[in-house]
């Protein structure tokens, strides 16, 4: 029986397109055999990439394109979200200080920081005009 | 996502089930926020049937955790999955949050 190892998807800016993302993660991951943890870790990493594209990254009020490509090879797999929004190197961001008490706690910046944490290699790149993250996880 | 909220004395109790995103957040925010800033002081989550939640949804805990310490109220959470459990920890939550295995417990917390 052949597997699937690699899916494309093309998303428009709005949050509502996220579920499919976590669904389509979802179903690749079950195919391959991959732990709930992992699987829960790639979503949470694309859904955190995604909403700050999508709620930050225009401000033309215009529909655009988002591609999200999914490669599994060697039990790895491989995240590539690719988008024309405004330059963003999430690489960039400051750490927030998690450990800061309640009341000083940062509202923003954790979901990079999350990001950051649950993934193995992130790399960013700007090119042709567009904002390309990868992002690998390795999958036990 | 849904909501279940129910009364146990002056305990406030939000049950969340399924995802907890940047879509259904705000839906949360909206249930969650108004009641503390009418005067409800203690808050219990129960996260026993919570499948996902992302950064959204720390800001909505945190947002109503500062309100509540400004207030002198409590807040209180319950059921984790250890997912969820390792998000709170790499936020650094767990450190904040007064969190119990089960729902009992963190009533009995709360009623102090």
């Amino acid at each position: 029986m052949s597997q699937t190892n690699h899916l494309t998807l093309h998303l428009k800016n709005d949050l509502a397109e996220i579920e499919r993302v976590g669904e389509a993660v979802a179903a690749l991951c079950e195919e391959h055999s991959v732990s709930a943890e992992t699987v829960y870790a790639i979503e949470l990493a694309l859904d955190e990439v995604l909403t700050n594209i999508i709620t930050y990254g225009y401000d033309d009020g215009e529909e655009h394109e988002i591609a999200v490509r999914l490669t599994l090879v060697d039990r790895e797999l491989n995240l590539e979200i690719a988008d024309d929004a405004r330059p963003f190197n999430p690489l960039d961001a400051p750490t927030p200080d998690v450990a800061a008490p309640l009341q000083d706690k940062p509202l923003g910046g954790l979901g990079i920081h999350l990001v950051r944490t649950l993934m193995d290699h992130i790399e960013y790149k700007r090119e042709h005009e567009q904002n390309v993250l990868i992002m690998t996880k390795k999958i036990a | 996502m849904e909501i279940t909220q129910t009364q146990n004395g002056e305990v406030l109790i939000f049950a969340i089930q399924g995802k907890l995103d940047s879509l259904t957040s705000k839906t949360f925010e909206g249930r969650l926020i108004p009641p503390i800033e009418q005067g409800n002081k203690k808050i219990l989550l129960d996260f026993s049937e919570m499948d996902y939640i992302s950064s959204a949804g720390l800001r909505v805990l945190l947002l109503a955790a500062r309100l509540l310490s400004d207030s002198d109220g409590k807040i209180a959470l319950c059921g984790l999955k250890p997912s969820i459990k390792s998000v709170f920890d790499i936020a650094g939550f767990s450190a904040v949050f007064p969190i119990f295995p089960s729902l009992p417990e963190a009533l009995d917390e709360l009623k102090k």
